[in-house]
């Protein structure tokens, strides 16, 4: 389980937070799938999650997995199905620590 | 001065007690006791500034420009018109509406203009609060504006008063002015009138919030020594609630010491708010302590005497004896009210019988009694801790019909006992609603959704959830 103060420690940590919402450039196939080329990372997250509900993309048997379509595809790694827990950490895939 | 009429007294001292139960964790005292026991807003300014009270609501958008000239223009066709009133208060509520988007230099032309067009008008005091409230307000670093008005007021005939005092402090302090506040109101003490014990308990209050308790102490000590302000009951109470809330319990037992030395008998608010500060530090015996001198020296306790000594006894995980109390309150006429309600609920959750709390729901709305965001979110914690999701989620529909916000803590606990049982589109589903309805930042529902489901990966690592 989660520790509360864990929790509470990441919600007031500046710098977690700036690694969230800051503007990022981005590698050339996000910046495909987002149309723009620079976001953050909780603004991809939402792209990328809207797209999946306005595409009905999820697994009608399974809610929890996605079922990429092409387009999806191209940043989620090229996996056809993805699970909704590996979501958040696929997408930090493109948005890599360190300076810039 | 030193007399204080019970009525503004506790204005005062609830002023104080709101701001503390914001601080008490979940903080669901305040959200009710802002609205149910305390209706009324310190009414002390509205007398002096009655005139911009009547402003009529067409009236409002009169002067559309900042422009001068526009504004006077206007003012003269409307006293050409026969239906212009011959009201001061009408003027001031020009005034005022035209202070509101102007700069003061233009408001101050506006009134010499009004003078001089309108002979019958003659401009009274509240007519100059009006331009030194925006002159308190004008975006400066120094007092030059304020001593403008000041000295436009002494030339017209008008000499500061306490009310003058008052608005110049409230304003200075409501735009973040604090030092400039009280600078001016130890110039305006030497110079025409000191504060009263509103303005003086005021500002105390002010440097409680934004600054060190030495420098408290040396305000309290210069307004003694230069001006002869002694602090009252009310100022003890406002200090006591700052030493509480920074949990510095030892001080505020010193401070009702020299209380009672200067001749002061602790009242209902000086118990209740260290009661609260034991209850934030879920010292529920020594509330009760506090309780029993309460009855020892013949203080009748108040609705927020129980409610605190309710919320800390079930706080601390004494609901039977929180329940005790409830009866106890009952008995002696105070109906217990959604506050009263929430931290019962809240101990039986802690106790693990969320069940319990929803029994308790059904009994409150019983009692007309309606529920508020704080209970909802109580229970909904309490159900996903106590592992009833099916009732969590039943509950979290039901708050989703009503558009009732989720609250930081219920919403992670929610998402982690959906993740536990496997259910992560529906946790996804529930972050959507977190973020449609601004219950949270995105960012910190998103972070919340990444570290659980970080959290659900690595057990799943593990074998230790399917």
């Amino acid at each position: 389980m989660l520790p509360q103060k864990m929790k509470q420690a990441m919600a007031d940590n500046p710098k977690k937070l700036a690694n969230l919402i800051d503007l990022v450039n981005l590698p050339s196939t996000v910046r495909e799938f987002v149309g723009q080329s620079q976001i953050s990372r909780l603004g991809c997250f939402m792209r990328v999650w809207s797209y999946i509900k306005t595409h009905n993309l999820q697994d009608p048997n399974n809610k929890n997995m996605v079922r990429c379509d092409q387009k999806l595809k191209s940043i989620l790694l090229g996996k056809s199905q993805v699970d909704l827990v590996e979501l958040p950490a696929l997408i930090k895939l493109h948005f890599p620590k360190g300076p810039k | 001065m030193g007399k204080v009429s019970p009525s503004i007294r506790s204005m005062i001292s609830t002023a104080a007690l709101v701001r503390q139960s914001q601080v008490v964790s979940s903080g669901f005292l305040s959200q009710v006791e802002r609205h149910r026991h305390f209706p009324k807003k310190p009414t002390k300014k509205s007398s002096s500034k009655l005139p911009q009270k009547t402003l009529e609501p067409e009236l409002k958008p009169l002067f559309k420009s900042p422009n001068l000239n526009d504004a006077k223009k206007l003012f003269n066709s409307l006293i050409a018109t026969a239906r212009a009133p011959e009201d001061p208060r009408f003027h001031n509520s020009l005034l005022q509406s035209y202070a509101s988007i102007s700069s003061l230099d233009d408001s101050i032309s506006l009134l010499q203009h009004m003078i001089k067009a309108a002979p019958s008008f003659s401009p009274d005091r509240s007519t100059y609060h009006i331009l030194l409230s925006q002159a308190c307000r004008a975006p400066d670093s120094s007092l030059s504006p304020v001593h403008k008005v000041l000295n436009f007021m002494v030339n017209n005939g008008v000499v500061p008063n306490q009310v003058s005092v008052d608005i110049a402090a409230r304003s200075l302090c409501s735009v973040d002015r604090i030092d400039n506040a009280i600078e001016l109101v130890k110039e305006l003490s030497l110079k025409h009138s000191k504060p009263d014990a509103f303005t003086y308990n005021f500002l105390v209050k002010c440097l409680c919030k934004s600054r060190v308790l030495s420098t408290v102490h040396s305000f309290i000590d210069e307004m003694s020594s230069s001006f002869d302000i002694k602090p009252d009951l009310v100022t003890y109470t406002i200090l006591i609630d700052n030493v509480c809330n920074s949990k510095n319990l030892r001080e505020a037992t010193r401070l009702v010491g020299v209380l009672k030395e200067c001749g002061f008998k602790p009242d209902c608010f000086v118990y209740n708010t260290i009661m609260k500060g034991y209850c934030m530090l879920s010292k529920g015996s020594e509330a009760i302590g506090v309780y029993n001198e309460m009855k020892k020296e013949g203080v009748e306790p108040d609705l927020v005497t129980y409610n605190t000594l309710i919320f800390g006894l079930s706080k601390s995980g004494r609901v039977s004896e929180a329940q005790k109390f409830l009866k106890i309150m009952v008995e002696s006429g105070h109906l217990p009210d959604i506050v009263t309600y929430t931290s019962i609920m809240n101990g039986m959750c802690r106790e693990g019988n969320a069940l319990g709390a929803l029994a308790l729901l059904e009994q409150m709305e019983g009692q007309g009694c309606t529920p508020n965001s704080c209970t909802y979110n109580t229970l909904l914690h309490g159900l996903c801790k106590g592992r009833l999701l099916d009732k969590a989620i039943e509950l979290y529909k039901m708050m989703k019909e009503a558009a009732i916000k989720l609250e930081t803590a219920s919403y992670a606990t929610l998402l982690r006992a959906l993740c536990r049982e496997g259910r992560v589109a529906e946790a996804y589903e529930v972050f959507d609603y977190a973020v449609a309805s601004k219950s949270l930042t995105d960012a910190a529902a998103y972070s919340t959704l990444e570290s659980t489901l970080k959290w659900l990966k690595k057990a799943r690592e593990q074998g230790l959830v399917v």
